[in-house]
């Protein structure tokens, strides 16, 4: 039992399986805070894991595919931004319209350019390579759980941190967060309220559409239809769950993904696939009633 | 509900503009990929509305649209955001198909208890979310999210693992689907030979009674307003908590009904993952009809003739049917555009430059 729970199996898998979220989650903290809703992450993930495929298929480098992915990721971005800050779109209807556009020009792309349905797996598209860190000794458990990844996973981490330090130590995330309390008292201390809600929507779209280039990096050597397959969503929960604050995303994060890693270890004992799978939403909605425990006093207002 | 000139005409604008657009990027799309896009349009035409087959076809998939458009046009209207509609239907439709399957009934009982039973575990699917908004406030939209999901994956299993597994050991890993609903739960088609059933007159009923209940009743306005100004319509006395738990169960009991409906009706089992899109399909039908459950009626219409239509495309031209989805969401984006604001915003320009320029002259 103990070896299903901190067996390095799973935990490995959960600091691997956590960095598309991570990257996710964290980088769109800054849209939440500034009160951006959007549900597009769905989107700009799998255009990015499509175009770190692409990328990586054209050049031979990973990083270029890397790129590639945030780059993508940038461009949806600013047409949601179009439509929302320009145009006074309804944001919920552009993020639906764009995740389920993007499930069918991810797919079409796919037949056209390189002819198949359903999956592409190829050895022209370069993932990133396994870091070997130097962990040993009494130390070999450790090393077994964090050492041996690609370089994204650390980047992951240490994205965490960076976001927290931007949030709350500079004077960009001081304006981030007062314009989200009051974008109105914000725009009367001289703050070009529009630029910061650009600036936050495109580090959005940047760190999402990065964490979709894990997906087809990260060893696979393939894209396939639909691939983010409700990742997205995951990262989404953990960002509003965290409430836009980097480090308990990030927390946050990670146990929605350890739950997801405990599929992989069930699913070889021989539980249903079915029924694994639905750990990590289930987390999410545990996660949630603990949450809101503290409120059951209240009256059952809405 | 009388519309006023001016509105008519912004909302004129705002379609013939998103309609124009869509055309000319659907066209680009279109030639792109090395064909002709009047010839793209003729075959789904021709696959919409052609034949009586084709005619078919159309009601056939805009049965569920119905549904799910009605579904989410009675929650956004309140301001509930229930995007769980998938997993209403999937579960709803699970219960239909072993209803339909495992519990022989008389003719006249049979069908009528697979559909009402399938809205019932809808409603009773959307009760989670809902009670989870009440007791402990948490936002029912990503509750109904992360539930779609589970929804997916437990139907799944149910099929897979207790449903097919006692009965048919061998084929475990081959068959993802129910058995086949018995002849006395099946809804009698509507055209013969195809998959075209009643079911949607029941869709038609359910918008009819909703738009009544919107025009006719003091609910309805208490419903709409809710969804207009919360505060307004608690300081104006409506137990908004009693309404947002009826509203919520009610849309959840229509989602489950288009389940019932889709398996009954349609496929006459439970295939897993049926509808990957149904739900949100619902929310952009509720949106471009502007949360209107007469227009959801034409817009469905129009859903169905474009799905029907694009199959028909496939099968005769070298595109996918992917490019006729990818100009759905190119109209859907464009209609989305608040145009009222636009105006507006463009008149205040104009009038401030205006008004400049007399400051200029008078000096």
């Amino acid at each position: 039992m103990l070896r299903i729970f901190f067996g390095t199996l799973t935990l490995a898998a959960t600091v691997r399986l956590a960095t598309p979220i991570l990257i996710a989650s964290v980088g769109s903290c800054f849209s939440h805070k500034i009160g951006t809703f959007n549900i597009a992450y769905e989107c700009f993930m799998l255009f990015g894991a499509f175009f770190a495929a692409y990328g990586s298929w054209l050049t031979g480098s990973p990083a270029v595919g890397a790129l590639c992915a945030t780059l993508s990721g940038v461009v949806l971005a600013a047409v949601f931004g179009i439509f929302v800050f320009h145009l006074n779109a309804n944001p919920m209807i552009v993020s639906i319209a764009l995740n389920l556009g993007a499930w069918a020009v991810t797919t079409l792309l796919l037949t056209v350019i390189w002819g198949v349905r359903g999956t592409f797996i190829s050895p022209d598209i370069i993932s990133f390579k396994p870091l070997k860190l130097p962990i040993q000794g009494g130390l070999a458990y450790l090393g077994e759980i964090f050492g041996n990844h690609i370089i994204l996973v650390y980047i992951a981490y240490v994205m965490v941190f960076v976001a927290a330090v931007l949030m709350y130590r500079t004077s960009f995330g001081l304006r981030i967060r007062g314009i989200g309390i009051n974008s109105i008292a914000a725009e009367t201390a001289g703050i070009n309220v529009l630029r910061y809600k650009w600036a936050a929507l495109i580090i959005m779209g940047a760190s999402v559409g990065f964490s979709g280039a894990y997906l087809s990096l990260s060893g696979l050597n393939s894209f396939s239809e639909n691939m983010t397959a409700g990742r997205g969503f995951i990262a989404f929960a953990s960002t509003l769950v965290g409430d836009g604050n980097p480090l308990i995303c990030g927390a946050i994060a990670v146990i929605f993904v350890y739950a997801d890693a405990l599929t992989l270890t069930l699913t070889s004992l021989g539980y249903p696939t079915q029924l694994t799978k639905m750990l990590p939403y289930l987390a999410v909605l545990l996660v949630l009633m603990v949450g809101g425990i503290r409120n059951i006093k209240n009256q059952s207002t809405i | 509900m009388k519309i006023r000139s001016r509105d008519l005409r912004i909302l004129c604008i705002q379609y013939a503009q998103a309609l124009i657009i869509t055309v000319i990027l659907g066209g680009i799309l279109i030639r792109a990929q090395g064909e002709s896009p009047t010839e793209a349009l003729k075959y789904i035409l021709e696959g919409a509305v052609g034949s009586p087959t084709a005619i078919a076809n159309t009601l056939r998939w805009a049965t569920p649209c119905m549904f799910t458009g009605a579904a989410v046009t009675l929650a956004f209207k309140s301001g509930i955001m229930n995007c769980g509609i998938q997993g209403q239907v999937y579960t709803g439709a699970l219960i239909a198909a072993i209803i339909g399957y495992a519990l022989p009934m008389p003719k006249f009982l049979h069908m009528p208890i697979c559909i009402l039973a399938a809205g019932i575990v809808g409603m009773l699917y959307a009760l989670i979310p809902a009670l989870m908004k009440l007791y402990l406030k948490v936002d029912e939209l990503i509750t109904t999210l992360m539930l779609c999901f589970v929804a997916t994956y437990l139907t799944e299993y149910i099929v897979i693992w207790m449903i097919i597994g006692e009965k048919v050991d061998a084929t475990r890993s081959m068959a993802n689907t129910s058995p086949n609903i018995l002849e006395t739960a099946e809804i009698p088609k509507l055209i013969q030979g195809t998959s075209t059933s009643y079911g949607l007159f029941l869709g038609v009923a359910v918008l009819i009674i909703i738009s009544l209940v919107y025009r006719h009743t003091v609910i309805g306005y208490e419903m709409k307003q809710m969804g207009e100004n919360l505060s307004f319509s608690r300081a104006g006395g409506v137990n908004t908590s009693k309404m947002f738990l009826g509203v919520f169960l009610i849309s959840g009991f229509i989602a489950g009904l288009c389940g019932g409906v889709e398996v009954t009706g349609s496929y006459g089992r439970f295939n897993i993952n049926f509808s990957g899109n149904i739900g949100w399909d619902g929310i952009m039908i509720a949106r471009i009809a502007g949360n209107n459950p007469l227009s959801v009626i034409a817009v469905s219409l129009i859903w169905g003739a474009l799905k029907a239509g694009s199959m028909q495309m496939e099968r005769m031209t070298s595109l996918n049917r992917l490019s006729v989805n990818i100009i759905q969401m190119l109209f859907v984006l464009f209609v989305a555009i608040d145009y009222e604001k636009l105006i507006a915003e463009f008149n205040r320009r104009k009038a401030t430059a205006k008004f400049k320029r007399q400051e200029e002259m008078k000096c």
